[in-house]
């Protein structure tokens, strides 16, 4: 509680002249989110009401955006109507960032300050140009936790215990596939809003850039790498849907139907799976994830920025530090399991698991406190929109056998190198 | 009578007004400056720092006519049109058979239409099931003996097949559409000319070429017409399907996908004087063949009357 304390109090002070704010007359912000209604309507206007309770010269307008998101901001920006808190993911930070269209944090507050309360590893994410442009939010990890199906592993004679990295991963997945005709495990490899593919390059501990920050990710070493996961694709290992559509979702379709024996990543991964099959949810476990030989995670997280074109911003940044302080981010894991990005979540009592035997809860246990590990692996480029689509282009090739995997990956790394700016 | 004749025309316009003005603001407006943008260097950043358009003449065309994913995605949207002829004459054919005065026509007519107001995203549900590697299309391809257990791929991940199976969603999407205005344009034909035609000793190919094709030449018009320039924007389905990729290899990308992903497609990295310059041309390309619409199904003039 002292710490809890200590934290706001640090992050409080650092919000330069915001203790004045009592004396001004009343401002309304409007903040905007990335789709949370309907699902999460009483948690957010519950702490816009707690925010509103302690602040009682501001007023907040809550609007959930969803698919258009980022062509209203825009919208708003050029008309002069613009919010004064976004919700926006670590992608969509940068590239507005790059372009002008954030406030750096440190006009408003100190990078102590952030640093008091943040994880840095998070914090780093929102950090372009060496200036912080996001109030880390919510986050995940990408390995997080495996669950599985036992019956599937059973059948196929596979030990969970016996999985501990993701060739162990990708052995038991030809297995299962084997002996039971379900998929084990789906790799992201080729997911439409990034590129899925250097992250397999960053868990096996291989680099994406050199010491001058130019695309690397060509050596033998990596095409061996993307040479394994063609293999497996031609074996119907994994299936080439994945070139179509994201992991998550096409995991979360087939584990349902009994298609695919493991999933991993965090906890949100179940709920469809309760929702939809039951019977199959309650058998789920839930153990500790694999990881690649640089035994590390990947990950990623939200955050609340400030638009440059907003007239509040000093009332826009004490709402977003309330909205992400621990406390905030605490609750809000008990009602939707993300990864807390507040700094000392990993020791909070209140993310510990309150069933031992509900799969969700188990894995909310093992991952709402690991914000800590949360690294996306690499910094997106400017131009990331044609980068990205090259790349995927290029590995989409090599998966469908029309390019070789060195002669994909020297492409992606030469176009690279040519057009990032 | 003149002062009549100016009344007349005073109040048509009086009606036209309200409708021209909400056009002009919300259609004119936008495309003009949309090309207006084409010839400037205008990007997210620009906005953001409210810097004005700055006038860059032809350079913009000549970056979007030189990028191989635009000539990719003009080769695919003109491949794409192969959908126009095949969905007006079948969507005739069957307003043809379904105008009869037969029991459950009425079922049918209904049939045919409920594609049109499916949404795309459970549309999407149902063809990706079909099209998959275990979908029903390669089970009956299979039933039929046309291909084997080997045999069987993924429809929308095979670059020969990914446009065909997108563009076989356009059609069953606007068949009932096309029909249904079909329809409406042969209830328009007056009976007796039929029954005149019939006394005459036509047959019923005859009385569909001589009379029902003649008369029906504005309702062609008009839905080839809208089909074309319906292809020329598909986007919707590529989304869905290929999750805005173009994939698999570019196969699926169309012009406007181009558009799309350069103003839209990701706004924070927008490039919108690309993304003008390459709307600019694929309208363009849209002039000219509603010209070529216009020009097919033009009334012979001095003819018989």
């Amino acid at each position: 509680m002292v710490k809890k304390l200590l934290t706001a109090g640090v992050l409080g002070l650092g919000l330069l002249g915001l203790g004045s704010l009592a004396q001004q007359r009343t401002v309304e912000i409007e903040f905007w989110t990335y789709y949370l209604s309907p699902n999460f309507d009483n948690y957010i206007k519950g702490v816009i009401a707690d925010f509103e309770k302690a602040n009682p010269t501001v007023k907040v307008k809550w609007v959930d955006k969803q698919d258009t998101m980022e062509r209203d901001l825009t919208a708003a920006i050029a008309l002069g109507k613009a919010p004064d808190v976004v919700n926006l993911w670590q992608d969509s930070t940068f590239a507005a960032a790059q372009n002008g269209l954030l406030t750096p944090l440190t006009e408003l507050t100190t990078q102590a300050a952030l640093e008091n309360a943040y994880y840095p590893n998070v914090l780093s994410i929102f950090t372009v140009d060496g200036k912080p442009y996001g109030f880390p939010w919510y986050g995940w990890v990408d390995q997080g936790v495996m669950m599985y199906n036992p019956e599937l592993l059973a059948r196929a004679g596979v030990d969970p215990s016996s999985i501990k990295t993701t060739d162990d991963l990708l052995a038991a997945s030809e297995k299962i596939k084997k002996a039971t005709g379900a998929y084990g495990w789906l790799p992201p490899v080729k997911d439409p809003n990034g590129a899925s593919f250097l992250g397999r390059f960053f868990l096996e501990g291989l680099s994406i850039y050199d010491a001058q920050g130019k695309a690397n990710f060509n050596s033998a070493a990596h095409v061996a790498l993307l040479q394994k996961y063609i293999d497996l694709m031609k074996a119907d290992v994994i299936p080439q849907e994945l070139l179509r559509k994201e992991a998550f979702q096409l995991t979360n379709e087939l584990y349902s139907q009994g298609k695919v024996a493991i999933m991993i990543g965090g906890p949100q991964s179940l709920n469809r799976v309760k929702e939809s099959n039951p019977e199959l949810y309650k058998k789920t476990k839930v153990v500790a994830a694999p990881l690649g030989a640089a035994k590390v995670q990947t990950g990623g997280a939200m955050a609340l920025v400030i638009p440059k074109a907003s007239t509040k911003k000093r009332e826009a940044a004490l709402f977003a530090s309330f909205m992400t302080s621990r406390a905030n981010q605490v609750k809000f894991a008990n009602v939707v399991p993300i990864v807390s990005t507040a700094r000392g979540s990993e020791n909070d009592p209140n993310l510990r698991p309150k069933d031992p035997n509900d799969p969700i809860e188990v894995a909310k246990g093992m991952v709402s406190g690991s914000g800590r590990f949360i690294n996306p692996g690499f910094k997106p480029p400017k131009n990331t929109d044609d980068i990205f689509k090259n790349f995927n282009d290029n590995i989409e090739a090599a998966f469908l056998g029309k390019k070789s995997a060195k002669q994909a990956l020297d492409d992606a790394v030469a176009f690279w190198n040519a057009n990032a700016k | 009578m003149k002062r009549q004749a100016l009344t007349t025309t005073l109040i048509a316009y009086a009606f036209l007004a309200p409708a021209l003005v909400l056009m002009g603001l919300f259609t004119f407006y936008p495309v003009i400056y949309g090309a207006y943008l084409g010839f400037t260097d205008y990007t997210i950043a620009d906005l953001a720092a409210k810097e004005p358009p700055r006038w860059v003449g032809l350079a913009n065309f000549a970056r979007v006519l030189g990028d191989p994913l635009f000539q990719t995605g003009v080769w695919n949207s003109l491949k794409y049109l192969l959908v126009v002829p095949v969905l007006q004459i079948a969507s005739l054919a069957v307003a043809v058979l379904v105008n009869q005065k037969l029991p459950l026509m009425g079922l049918f007519r209904t049939s045919y239409y409920v594609p049109v107001v499916t949404s795309i995203a459970l549309a999407a549900v149902m063809w990706d099931w079909i099209f998959q590697k275990d979908g029903f299309l390669n089970w009956s391809l299979r039933l039929l003996h046309l291909i084997n257990w080997e045999g069987r791929f993924s429809w929308l991940l095979n670059e020969h097949t990914a446009l065909w199976a997108i563009m076989l969603v356009t059609f069953w999407r606007g068949f009932g559409y096309y029909m249904v205005l079909y329809l409406a344009g042969l209830q328009s034909i007056p009976a007796e000319l039929e029954e005149a035609a019939t006394l005459d000793g036509a047959g019923a190919w005859q009385r569909f070429w001589r009379i029902t094709v003649p008369l029906m030449k504005p309702t062609i018009l008009l839905c080839s017409l809208l089909s074309t320039i319906a292809a020329i924007r598909v986007l919707e389905e590529i989304i869905v399907f290929t999750g805005g990729s173009g994939g698999p290899l570019n196969s699926t990308y169309t012009a406007l996908l181009y558009v799309y992903n350069k103003s839209w497609g990701n706004m924070l990295d927008a490039n919108f004087g690309v993304a003008g310059a390459a709307g600019l041309l694929i309208a363009l390309v849209g002039f000219a063949l509603s010209y070529l619409n216009f020009y097919l199904t033009r009334e012979e003039r001095g003819g018989r009357s």
